[in-house]
């Protein structure tokens, strides 16, 4: 059964391209354009892996994972934060929230395989 | 000496169901009941699921009550196949 | 081509996406200044360039990656309230989402690279921003480093992974990774050890308590190995050796390694230690040597300790250092010489051979030719000796030339631009001087790049070149070696120094002292014009150990500056340590050389008793040492005797003698080690009749009297 992840991201063309190679990698993809969007997604079905930005409108990502690890079902739901070099305190806030691993931004495709399979094997 | 009682894992054997699984096993064994565990259904499996499973068999050996595992699926196969743990 | 038309919907969304983010872009920079402290604007703003950036790069459009990071980070600055909103600063800005705008528009029409007229358009406006960048907004290539060229070969290694408990809470399933290390290369064996479980009772269900030990065969690189457990490292305790039966393997590299001063620099290379294990055995290191105040543990064992490599492999690269060390030590006693020299050497010696058969011939008639025989072995005993002591002689470029990379380094440290200039590499000198002027020369050069070239704002201030210049030179001059070092620096401060030596009890108050008599103060014991002690010339030697070196060689120092220009020093030494001119005296049998370089002049020592072992030279109280007494020569004095007075660190001595010689040229033959304790005595020559004469050190021999002098008088002997 192919695993599932969540990608959240403001960006349309950054969730377009994410979710091409991870489907040619063989995962599902669902889609979140934001925190709150994101939230709504997150219906009680099985997520394997959620990859976040971390600055987006209604909801930031942090704030995101944090209301996400609320959930029973997501408690314990690896979570990759798409980071900036420059950014070094929001990765720390990122990782108090509960998302210990990071992609650093701008990534191309295969650096974000490259982290997923880590995590989760489709 | 009764049959040992037949317990079923469904689908979720992970982190998220470890604890209602540890639960249930040490429950049953409680009872006295040499355990058959199937596994027959279970489609995800993590670290935490083959520690519980290993626990299980550790507390019934304490309790000097057999623990088997039964049917074991794709993914249970994979896994074990992985940490090249024999239950 | 399903993937190809996703890929190129995706492009087409990131044109419409980046249509829109510029646009914010404007009107929120337009916004700002109207209102320069609009918070949610100034977040708003941020937010599109960081968002253009970040789809930038997913495409690939390192161009625009480059050119959204600069106005990212301007942007960041204005977000943290570092940088204020001006007028100036908009106006640098709107261009730039002009040309983010037309980059996009290229793109809409497939164009997926700048044109020459774009980058130069971009470049340009990135100047403009150069004044609002704090600090190197310049991007940060993210590329990973290119591997080594060499056919990577398979390689086994021992994973023992202990996780944190709190990795499975995380998140991070232990048989994941498992599941990438097969993907690396091939899992061969797996132990899962289960020891750690509690009973069923006490058991967190969700706490790891499971450890795992992996044989990994893969032609990856440790580091690749070491990141697979990127996410997890900070709980967890993971280490990642060669397997035991790669050991002789990595011996074998080692031993084949070119020699390296650094141990950890082998183990890196050889790949059995990755940098980030190395940075964090260095980082334990330091923090136990602070700690303890002791000092540091050999790297290598805390490698081992840390069970990051075997004992078998940080003995092999131990071996592979202590070889460099003793090939360098050897270097000094072994020395490279011109083939020709020698040849000349064997043909003169060839030539002497033939001449001193000739003067041994029974029959010769005429006393004249037997005459002019002997005169044809001297001069050629002579040349012989010349020849032989021009082998020694080597050329002072290559020691130059090492100066080069201190340069480098010492200008990376301190952040100044100067470019080294070496004139007069050929000059030859004695090899054994070469080696040791070396430490002196490095101080000299440190000092001026540390205290005399200013740094490059400074320097610009001045109206001088940004990039300072210093210079080398060597060159010979009446038999002598003259060596260099000049820089174009600030000079030296005549009033500081003289405040500082009056300061430090140098010189009394009001002393009247020439420039030069002030500059030289700098070489005198406990001298030292830094105010701040910097990393480079603060450690406590100072130009006053510079000028002791120098003087052992019996050379000479001296400074040449001018206030804003530069500074000279110039050291001046003897051709070769093995030939001085002597002044040859004798003490009852014995015979003594003074170096003649150390003699002033000679006068007859006065009849009669003399108080204190002092004597009136012209009105002068001259005090003098008898060297029958203090060398506990028998026999009586000579009834006339004489006074060599000698001058060492401007003070005068006279050595009473019986007879004086003369002066000779004496070759220096050193003491034995039986003799290497004895004071006042810097070696011992042979002379013509084949007797030996000791050669006196003045300096310790002055320096010895007048301790003695002072204890004598200050413990009256009754």
């Amino acid at each position: 059964m192919a695993k599932t992840i969540l990608i959240v991201d403001d960006s349309a063309s950054v969730r377009q391209v994410v979710s091409i190679a991870l489907k040619g990698a063989g995962y599902e993809v669902i889609t979140g354009t934001d925190g709150k969007d994101a939230l709504t997604k997150l219906n009680g079905q099985r997520i394997h892996l959620i990859i976040s930005d971390v600055n987006m409108p209604n909801m930031d990502g942090i704030t995101f994972v944090a209301e996400a690890k609320k959930l029973p079902a997501y408690k314990f739901t690896p979570v990759i934060m798409l980071t900036t070099e420059s950014q070094e305190d929001k990765k720390r806030q990122a990782q108090a929230a509960g998302a210990k691993a990071w992609v650093t931004k701008p990534f191309q495709p295969e650096q974000m395989l490259g982290a997923v399979a880590k995590l989760v094997q489709p | 000496m009764t049959a040992p009682r037949r317990f079923v894992v469904d689908e979720e054997l992970t982190i998220v169901t470890a604890a209602d699984h540890r639960e249930r096993l040490l429950a049953s064994l409680g009872d006295g009941n040499a355990l058959r565990i199937d596994l027959s259904g279970v489609g995800d499996v993590d670290t935490a699921g083959l520690q519980v499973l290993v626990m299980a068999r550790a507390e019934g050996f304490r309790l000097g009550l057999p623990v088997e595992f039964a049917e074991p699926s794709a993914a249970v196969t994979e896994a074990l196949a992985l940490t090249r743990l024999e239950l | 081509m399903a993937l190809d038309d996703d890929m190129r919907e995706a492009l087409d969304m990131f044109v419409t996406e980046a249509r829109d983010l510029v646009q914010g872009l404007e009107e929120g920079l337009l916004e700002l200044e109207d209102q320069p402290s609009g918070g949610e604007t100034v977040n708003a703003v941020f937010r599109a360039a960081h968002t253009l950036k970040g789809s930038s790069g997913l495409f690939g459009l390192q161009h625009l990656v480059a050119f959204t990071h600069v106005v990212e980070t301007v942007l960041g600055s204005v977000r943290e309230g570092t940088l204020d909103v001006t007028p100036g600063l908009v106006s640098a800005l709107l261009p730039c989402t002009d040309h983010i705008s037309a980059m996009i528009e290229g793109l809409a029409r497939g164009q997926l690279e700048p044109d020459a007229a774009q980058a130069a358009d971009g470049a340009r406006l990135l100047s403009g921003l150069e004044p609002y960048l704090m600090d190197g907004g310049a991007m940060t290539p993210t590329a990973s480093a290119p591997g080594t060229d060499a056919e990577p070969q398979e390689r086994a290694w021992r994973l023992e992974l202990h996780f944190g408990e709190d990795c499975l809470r995380n998140g991070m399933d232990p048989l994941s990774f498992l599941r990438y290390l097969s993907t690396l290369g091939t899992v061969t064996d797996v132990v899962t050890v289960t020891d750690r479980l509690p009973d069923a009772a006490d058991m967190d269900p969700e706490s790891c308590y499971f450890s795992f030990e992996v044989d990994l065969v893969t032609a990856a690189p440790k580091s690749e190995i070491e990141a697979v457990f990127d996410f997890v490292r900070d709980d967890s305790d993971i280490r990642i050796t060669p397997a035991d039966s790669q050991l002789d393997t990595y011996v074998r590299a080692i031993r084949a390694m070119p020699e390296n001063d650094r141990i950890g620099d082998v183990l890196v290379t050889s790949g059995a230690v990755t940098e980030l294990e190395m940075a964090e055995a260095l980082r334990i290191q330091q923090e136990r040597a602070v700690r303890e105040g002791t000092q540091p543990v050999p790297i290598g064992e805390i490698l081992i300790e840390q069970g990051i490599v075997q004992r078998a492999i940080v003995d092999a690269a131990l071996n592979r250092q202590r070889r460099t060390s003793e090939t360098r030590s050897q270097d000094t006693r072994t020395i490279r010489i011109d083939a020709a020299r020698l040849d000349k050497l064997i043909d003169l010696v060839g030539e002497l051979v033939i001449a001193q058969s000739s003067t041994g011939m029974p029959n010769s008639s005429a006393t004249d030719t037997s005459a002019e025989a002997q005169s044809e072995v001297m001069r050629l005993v002579d040349e012989v000796r010349h020849s032989a002591l021009s082998l020694r002689m080597v050329p002072i470029g290559t020691t130059l030339r090492r100066f080069e990379r201190v340069v480098r380094d010492v200008c990376m440290e301190l952040g100044k631009e100067v470019s080294l200039v070496i004139t007069g590499g050929d000059a030859e000198m004695d090899k054994a001087l070469v080696e040791r002027i070396s430490d002196p020369l490095l101080h000299l050069v440190r000092n001026s790049l540390d205290h005399g070239i200013e740094p490059a704002g400074e320097r610009r201030k001045h109206g001088k070149a940004q990039q300072g210049t210093l210079r080398l030179n060597a060159y010979h001059d009446a038999g002598n070696i003259v060596i260099e070092v000049a820089d174009d620096g600030r000079g030296l401060d005549r009033d500081r120094i003289l405040a500082k030596a009056v300061e430090r009890e140098l010189v009394a108050p009001g002393t009247a002292l020439t420039d030069s008599e002030i500059y030289n103060l700098i070489f005198e014991p406990g001298f030292s014009t830094a105010e701040t002690v910097s990393n480079l010339s603060g450690r406590g030697v100072g130009m006053d150990v510079v000028k002791r070196n120098v003087t052992a060689l019996r050379g000479s120092i001296e400074v040449e500056t001018t206030r804003g220009i530069g500074t000279t020093i110039r050291i001046r030494l003897p051709l070769t340590l093995a030939i001085i001119d002597g002044f040859l005296v004798g003490v009852g049998s014995s015979s003594f050389i003074v170096p003649l370089d150390r003699v002033t002049e000679c006068v007859e020592l006065p009849p009669g008793p003399l108080v204190r072992d002092c004597m009136n030279l012209r009105g002068e109280v001259l005090p003098f040492i008898r060297l029958r007494q203090i060398f506990g020569i028998p026999g009586h004095a000579a009834r006339r005797q004489n006074v060599v007075i000698v001058e060492q660190s401007g003070q005068r001595t006279g050595l009473v003698v019986d007879s004086l010689l003369g002066e000779l040229q004496t070759v220096i033959k050193p003491l034995g080690i039986l003799f290497s304790r004895v004071k006042c005595i810097s070696g011992s020559t042979i002379l013509g009749n084949g007797e030996i004469a000791l050669i006196l050190d003045v300096g310790s021999l002055i320096a010895d009297h007048s301790d003695r002098e002072l204890l004598r008088q200050a413990v009256p002997v009754g």
